[in-house]
Formats: C-alpha cells, sequence, structure tokens
C-alpha cells in the first residue's frame, strides 16, 4: 500500500450562496494517476479549485497529513501542489520564458535553470519560441507551457483541469504522452480532470465519477473502463 | 516666426511634462495592478509634500494647532532628506491605503472603485486644508533655481530645475525597468497585472504584490509634488490640475505602458505651451483644452494609446 498524497473528506465547496460540492471524498496516493470524470457543472473544476482553496470549502482536505483547508493558495503551492488550471493560465503578456520564471517564484534554490533546460528538452517547441510572447503560441503550445509552468515549482502532486480541452486530436495524443512519461519516469502524481474519458482512463490508475456535486462511482481505471454506466454516460459505447 | 520664442516655450514645456508623466507613472503602476484609476493620486502625492514640508520648517509649525515638529528629531531638515522623508511617507501610506481601503473594493464594480478614490480625493484635500490651510505656502526648489540657473541654447533658457525634473525622471523609469523586467518582486508584479488568477496559482501572494505596487506608485507621486511644489506653490489643491493632465498623458501613452506615461507626460505639456501660443483662438484659460482634446481623440481612434497593449485574446 503506497502512501496517501492527498485526502479529501467530505469536502463542500460554494461560490457564494451558489453550492457546487456536497460532501465529496476521495484520495490520492503517491506515483498514481487518479482521473475525475463528470459532465459539465458535475463539479469538476471546483474540486481541484478547492484544493487550491480558490473557493469557499467546508470540509477536511489533507496533503501528506497536513490540514491545507484553511490556508492560502500561495501557501498550498509551497506546500508541492501543482495545478495546471482551465483555460491554461497563460500569461499572454510575457515572454515563454518569463513563464516559466514565474513558475518557479516559490522557489530559492539555483536548479532553476536546470529545470528550464530541462523542459525545453521535454517540450522543444518551447525552447524554439523561448523569447516569444506567450500569447502569441498556439493552443497546444500554451498546454505545454502550462504544464511546464507548474513543474517548475517541482510539485508533489499535479493538479490538471481537463488539458485536452480544444486541442486538436494528435496534440492531445503528444500531450498525454508526455504526461504518462513524467509519471513513469519521475513518479510524479496527478490529479486529472477530464472530459476525454477514454484517454483519461487508458492512463489512470485509479477514477472517480462526480454527479452533481457527490461520488457516484469509483474504481480502478480499468474497472471503469468496463463499467456499463461509465461506457453509456462517458465512453460513447 | 520667432525662433528663440519657440526654443523657449518647448523649454518652458520640459518642467511641466516631468511632473506630468511621473505623475502619470503612478497612474499606470495602479492601473497595471488594478486595471482601475487611482483619483486620488494627485491628493496623495500633495499630502506627502506637506509632510515634507513639516519636516523642512523647523520650529515654527504652521500645522494648525499642533507641535508635531517638535516630535520629529533634528527638524529643520535639509532639502534632499526632506524629499526623502516625503518620498518614505508616500511608500508607507501607499501601502496602507490600498491594505486598509482598497483590499475592500477587488471584488466590487469597478464604479465602487472611482467613488472611493474620488472620495478619498476630497477626504485628504479637505484634511491638507485643515491641517495647514488653503494658502499658498513657498517651498524651497529641490535642485537651483536662481535668476542664473540655466543654460542659455539658442538665446533660450533652459532651467536647471527643468534638467533636474528630467534627469530624475529618467532616473527613476530606468529603476522602475530595472525591478520590473529583472527582479523577482518584479515578475510577481508582471505575472499578477497579465492574469492574476494564475499569477496565484503559482504562489504569488497578491495582497502583498498590490500593496507594492500602491506604495511604488504613491512613493513616484509624492516625489513629483515636492519637485513641483516651488515652481506652483504648495497648496492643499496644487496637483488637482497636474492629475487631469496626467490622465490624459497616460491615455494619451497607453493606460498600463510607463513609456507611453513619460512620451504622453511631455506631448501633453508641449500641447498646453504650444496651443495657445500659436492658435490665435484658445487663449490661456483654456490651455486645459488640447488635453482633453488629445484625450477624446485616443479614445475615439486609439483606445489602446500609443505605447498601450491592445487587448487581443488567443482562444
Amino acid at each position: 500500500m503506497s502512501d496517501t498524497i492527498l485526502n479529501v473528506s467530505d469536502l463542500h465547496a460554494s461560490y457564494g450562496p451558489l453550492s457546487v460540492l456536497r460532501g465529496l471524498n476521495f484520495e490520492v496516493n503517491e506515483g498514481q494517476v487518479v482521473v475525475i470524470l463528470g459532465a459539465n457543472g458535475a463539479g469538476k473544476t471546483t474540486t481541484l479549485r478547492s484544493i487550491c482553496q480558490m473557493c469557499d470549502t467546508e470540509g477536511s482536505i489533507t496533503l501528506r497529513g497536513t490540514d491545507i483547508s484553511s490556508k492560502g493558495t500561495a501557501d498550498i503551492i509551497r506546500l508541492g501542489v501543482g495545478h495546471v488550471p482551465q483555460g491554461r493560465g497563460t500569461f499572454a503578456e510575457l515572454s515563454v520564458i518569463d513563464n516559466l520564471l514565474i513558475g518557479s517564484y516559490t522557489r530559492s534554490d539555483d536548479g532553476v535553470q536546470a529545470d528550464i533546460d530541462r523542459w525545453f528538452e521535454m517540450f522543444p517547441i518551447l525552447a524554439e519560441r523561448r523569447d516569444q510572447l506567450a500569447g502569441s503560441l498556439s493552443g497546444g503550445e500554451q498546454q505545454m507551457l502550462a504544464v511546464a509552468r507548474a513543474l517548475m515549482s517541482r510539485p508533489e502532486l499535479l493538479l490538471l483541469d481537463e488539458p485536452s480541452l480544444g486541442l486538436a486530436p494528435i496534440i492531445v495524443e503528444q500531450l498525454f504522452e508526455t504526461l504518462q512519461r513524467l509519471n513513469k519516469e519521475d513518479g510524479l502524481t496527478m490529479l486529472l480532470v477530464e472530459q476525454n474519458a477514454n484517454l483519461a482512463l487508458s492512463m489512470a490508475d485509479h477514477g472517480y465519477v462526480i454527479e452533481s456535486g457527490l461520488i457516484a462511482l469509483e474504481g480502478s481505471a480499468q474497472a471503469l473502463m468496463t463499467d456499463p454506466a461509465v461506457q453509456a454516460a462517458y465512453l460513447g459505447a | 516666426m520667432d525662433l528663440t520664442l519657440l526654443l523657449q516655450r518647448l523649454f518652458d514645456a520640459v518642467f511641466n511634462g516631468g511632473i506630468y508623466a511621473s505623475l502619470a507613472l503612478a497612474l499606470v503602476i495602479i492601473y497595471r495592478a488594478t486595471g482601475r484609476f487611482n483619483f486620488a493620486q494627485g491628493e496623495m502625492a500633495t499630502f506627502a509634500a506637506f509632510v515634507s514640508f513639516l519636516l523642512l520648517t523647523g520650529p515654527r509649525p504652521f500645522l494648525r494647532g499642533g507641535s508635531v515638529v517638535g516630535l520629529i528629531p533634528g527638524v529643520p531638515w535639509p532639502i534632499p532628506l526632506a524629499v526623502l522623508g516625503a518620498v518614505l511617507f508616500g511608500i508607507v501610506s501607499g501601502a496602507a491605503t490600498e491594505r486598509i481601503l482598497i483590499r475592500r473594493l477587488e471584488r466590487k464594480p469597478d464604479i465602487a472603485s472611482v467613488n472611493v478614490t474620488i472620495g478619498l480625493l476630497l477626504t485628504l484635500n479637505a484634511l491638507t486644508a485643515e491641517l495647514w490651510g488653503t494658502g499658498g505656502r513657498f517651498f524651497p526648489a529641490v535642485f537651483p533655481a536662481g535668476p542664473d540657473d540655466h543654460l542659455l541654447i539658442g538665446g533660450a533658457r533652459l532651467r536647471f530645475t527643468s534638467i533636474g525634473v528630467w534627469l530624475t525622471l529618467l532616473i527613476l523609469v530606468l529603476l522602475l525597468v530595472l525591478l520590473m523586467q529583472r527582479t523577482k518582486p518584479g515578475l510577481a508584479f508582471r505575472a499578477m497585472s497579465t492574469n492574476r488568477a494564475s499569477a496565484e496559482l503559482h504562489g504569488i501572494n497578491i495582497g502583498r504584490t498590490l500593496a507594492a505596487g500602491w506604495a511604488l506608485a504613491a512613493g513616484i507621486g509624492a516625489l513629483a509634488a515636492t519637485l513641483s511644489a516651488n515652481s506652483v506653490l504648495l497648496e492643499p489643491s496644487m496637483m488637482l490640475r497636474v492629475l487631469i493632465f496626467s490622465l490624459a498623458a497616460a491615455t494619451l501613452g497607453g493606460l498600463d505602458s510607463p513609456k507611453g506615461a513619460v512620451v504622453g507626460g511631455m506631448i501633453v505639456a508641449l500641447s498646453q505651451t504650444l496651443v495657445p501660443a500659436y492658435v490665435p483662438f484658445v487663449g490661456n484659460e483654456l490651455s486645459l483644452l488640447p488635453a482633453v482634446i488629445m484625450m477624446l481623440l485616443v479614445l475615439l481612434i486609439r483606445p489602446a494609446g500609443l505605447f498601450g497593449t491592445e487587448q487581443v485574446e488567443r482562444v
């Protein structure tokens, strides 16, 4: 049994009067890729935002045993959470290299340049465009930049919010190959929110299905893939 | 056309241009940080200049009913130290204003922020008048300003104060560029002004960065007010006109561009001296007119200004 990195129990979340999550329980173990599936409006994005305290939450969220539900976003990032937000969070008016430096904002060690070189190697197109404004990059390039930027903080847990959204299938395939490599080679733990259930389950270890703010189903990725309810609702089988 | 006179008018514009540019720079910093104007920028600067005056006045405090001067060690301070004191006061009070007042407006609509900063303008103006009275006071010149302190170029006089203001402005812009482009707090500021939610997700403390932006802007404003207090006389409304010209300058140059603020400040100052001099029906009383017309034209033709970022988004 591997160590639990993230444990969420009885999580309620709301935006002002609008309640979105109504008592969520799930966990993410070290080295795993965990996927959260669900229809539009089910609360997937809110789940990730809750972990970083970007909305009002109740309930417990622990990162390696430390309760983070009352901490500020900046502190949670410092504790080792990387967040690739929906819409990619690009700093459009800044260069690619500055975008990566922002990713290393919480660090004070001298390994930043080495990490930049490393991600440039993994995403060569970013190296080519290092001095361009990030806003001029294509959607796929911006998504790669968002992943690389989040990795610059050397997170233990990477949250990915619909990375495939709006990308051409070939780009999505490349991106997921890279993510899989990061998981296999670096042992990076990921919590992935996706609409593309097929793709997500194929690289995940474990999965949860959210329906109207509650966990409707959970199981190993394989079990979910063959589950008739999941097939009917999300896999189009 | 009398060339010497033209040259003199150009030189006359230099001093005002430097002051407008400085205050426009402060407006631009806050606009970049918050997407909003601080209409109280001028009055905050005036108040800081009065603090500087307090440090300069020595044993005869002009402060109504007050003996505050007695509490400040070493008063009267020499002028450079008193200016520095005003700048430091600006920095601290700027950060405090953000922390206490402006942060509460974060999630409120823009109009709330407009109302509050205009309210702050009126409050500070009244407070300054209450403490020091409404009469103009002599404030010593920061740079040599005697009758002979000028360079004679083509028969026209370029005063040392004008040169001093521009040198100060250039150093200020240079430091600002270094701060923004080469330091980590500068990177945090640029990240915040480009995409605040994303900046937060990279561990940037938005509150602290905003407060730093307000501190910086108020410090620059304080410098602008103390540098101009000698020529316009120190009085509670001394920066009101300057604020309007600086708003025009910032709009003209592009609201998010420091370079635009400097160029805009100069263009506005030039229009202010040249248009009344050479356009027959515009008298000195209408010297505000060209600035306002330019502001209007910019907003109609090129809302992003000369150097501002146009809002283009790739989706």
